[in-house]
């Protein structure tokens, strides 16, 4: 395995701060802490070349987890590797096999055009003028910096910047990257082409990702398996089909009925209508207690049907339960699920 | 340790300082009407009080304008960038490239710093017009100047890493900040030469304390205050000062990177 996590814990600890004037005045003398428990005994290993989700609400612990594998910050307890290097021990060596990607602060140099910035990166990680080239010619190429290679980064739309970061990140062929939030803010169209080469660089060179995103189209579109942490907590790890089947198991089905009906409703437990205009109905219906099956005919038999469409549970929908409930079930049955 | 990546960082500081170039106009103009005033008041001082401790008025006038030129280049304050990279967050991605964050510093402010001696030259120019200035002592004191000005540096840059280092710890220390300053600018002999100071104990600590390496040992070897062995000593006592605050300031960031808590995302 190329990350190993294991028991992670990190606990901050912060200066208790009163309100108001004589908040401020005692806690300038007293030696009040908080401890917040930001990641709490999470563990799991990826294999190289996997391509994992790691998702959950804000705050609950991801940018936390990464800048522990990344080696900026100590774990308070427990053990995590990457590509056998301890990074908090090895920070420096840790430092040459990994990439970063943060959506939300670029390391490119402001000040500097994009191409300064990669010969920069080429002198400090020390990349073999071959590699550096190579690599350059094919970001150039997949990513078009070229229309922008000459611009000062802070010139840069954000489109722009991401796709310069990427290759940024990629630049000395480390096998394993963190993508912290790497789409945020984008458009449709330049979020797709970053996806796009999400994926064609996991396929072609077999580089390790972990994924940390609120969109959820980037982990369905790029992920087959998914790390949920919620209050630092993991609640589940495993793959995207999986809990799309276990958690999954309202659909929708929407029918256009020919010819009015006042108030279709069909009477099969587990089956609720949703909604109704004009002649457009929709039901959600259990999957585990109805098939899809047993309700068109049901249907049919009452109403003459136009047209029938069902739905999927997006993992959306299915995440947002999750975040709002929790799993419902224990932790190892989460586990047995994956 | 790999030095090409410092190298680069230095060149890149270098050629960043040089797309600011109303501040270079600024800080030379600010520097030549500083000389002018300084000259003025030493002038009306010595008119009305004789010579001083045994330094000639135009000693003090050359003291007090090389004084101001070293600002030119001990105020650049590369380590400041620390400071805001820990309030903002952008420390995290230093910190997780395979490099020595206080050495990338280093690099930085000597790139810097190369630039800011390069204003040197027309502001020491522009100056001549204003006040005469004395030919330094003799031709090993002007060697041993140089060589001192260097040890001073490297005393100063390690002073303001240790204050930017704190930043781990605390994030406001603009009091502290103003407090080193004030102390720094008395005990290192930049504004009065440390031979003004009443003679006894606190002459003595002025002159053993760590600030005196940055401006009194350049200049007092310039002037000829501090001639024969006595340079060796005081080039030596800058080199202990240098060694002493560079253990702190790596020990310090060490401790700090251990507790670094990233602000933000």
């Amino acid at each position: 395995m190329i990350i190993r996590a294991e028991h992670l814990t990190k606990t901050f600890r912060t200066r208790r701060r009163g309100d108001g004037v004589m908040g401020t005045l005692t806690s300038l003398f007293s030696r009040a802490y908080d401890d917040k428990l930001a990641v709490r005994d999470v563990s799991f290993d990826l294999e190289p070349g996997e391509l994992v989700g790691y998702i959950g609400p804000n705050g609950a612990g991801k940018s936390t987890t990464i800048k522990m594998l990344t080696g900026i910050l100590v774990p308070t307890s427990g053990e995590c590797s990457v590509n056998g290097i301890v990074p908090w021990q090895n920070r420096t060596q840790n430092g040459k096999q990994i990439g970063v990607v943060f959506g939300q602060r670029t390391q490119l140099y402001w000040d500097l055009p994009l191409k300064e910035s990669f010969e920069l990166l080429r002198a400090i990680y020390g990349i073999p003028a071959d590699v550096y080239e190579r690599n350059m010619a094919e970001f150039t190429k997949v990513l078009a910096l070229d229309e922008f290679i000459r611009t000062p980064v802070r010139q840069l739309s954000l489109g722009q910047r991401m796709r310069g970061d990427f290759a940024a990140a990629l630049l000395h062929n480390p096998p394993v990257v963190f993508l912290d939030e790497p789409t945020i803010g984008l458009d449709v169209v330049a979020k797709e082409a970053i996806r796009e080469f999400i994926a064609r660089t996991n396929r072609e060179r077999g580089t390790t990702f972990i994924l940390t995103t609120h969109d959820l189209n980037d982990v369905e579109k790029l992920c087959d398996r998914i790390i949920i942490i919620d209050h630092g907590q993991k609640l589940y790890d495993g793959r995207i089909e999986a809990i799309k089947r276990r958690y999954g198991r309202q659909r929708i089905l929407v029918a256009e009925i020919d010819g009015f009906c006042a108030d279709c409703e069909i009477p099969i437990p587990g089956v609720r209508k949703l909604s109704q205009a004009g002649a457009r109905v929709s039901f959600e219906f259990d999957r585990e207690r109805v098939s899809a099956d047993e309700l068109i005919v049901a249907l049919a038999k009452q109403y003459e049907l136009k047209d029938v469409t069902i739905s999927e549970p997006e993992l959306e929908a299915i995440i947002r339960e999750i975040y709002l409930k929790g799993l419902g079930v224990d932790a190892p049955v989460a586990e047995a699920l994956t | 340790m790999r030095i090409r990546p410092y190298v680069e960082f230095a060149k890149r500081a270098f050629s960043r300082e040089g797309t600011y170039r109303t501040q270079v106009f600024t800080h030379i103009g600010s520097v030549l009407l500083r000389v002018f005033l300084l000259s003025m008041v030493w002038t009306a001082l010595y008119r009305n009080n004789g010579e001083q401790a045994g330094i000639t008025l135009p000693a003090m006038i050359t003291y007090a304008t090389l004084a101001l030129l070293l600002d030119l280049i001990y105020g650049v304050n590369g380590a400041y960038v620390i400071r805001e990279k820990i309030r903002e967050g952008s420390i995290a991605i230093d910190l997780m490239r395979p490099i020595s964050v206080p050495f990338y510093v280093l690099a930085d402010t000597v790139g810097q710093t190369l630039f800011a001696s390069m204003q040197i030259i027309p502001a020491l120019g522009l100056s001549l017009f204003i006040v005469h200035l004395d030919a330094p002592a003799t031709l090993g004191a002007a060697f041993a100047f140089l060589v001192a000005v260097l040890l001073g540096f490297v005393v100063n840059f390690f002073l303001d890493l240790i204050m930017a280092t704190i930043t781990f710890w605390t994030m406001e220390i603009f009091g502290v900040q103003l407090m080193v300053q004030f102390i720094s600018s008395l005990l290192s002999g930049s504004l009065v030469p440390l031979y003004f100071f009443p003679p006894g104990i606190i002459q003595q600590l002025a002159f053993a304390s760590p600030f005196a390496a940055i401006y009194n040992a350049p200049l007092s070897i310039y002037i000829g205050k501090v001639t024969g062995l006595q340079i060796v000593t005081t080039l030596g006592t800058q080199v202990v000062w240098a060694f002493v605050f560079g253990v702190v300031a790596l020990g310090l960031w060490r401790l700090g990177e251990r507790q670094v808590v990233i602000q933000g995302g």
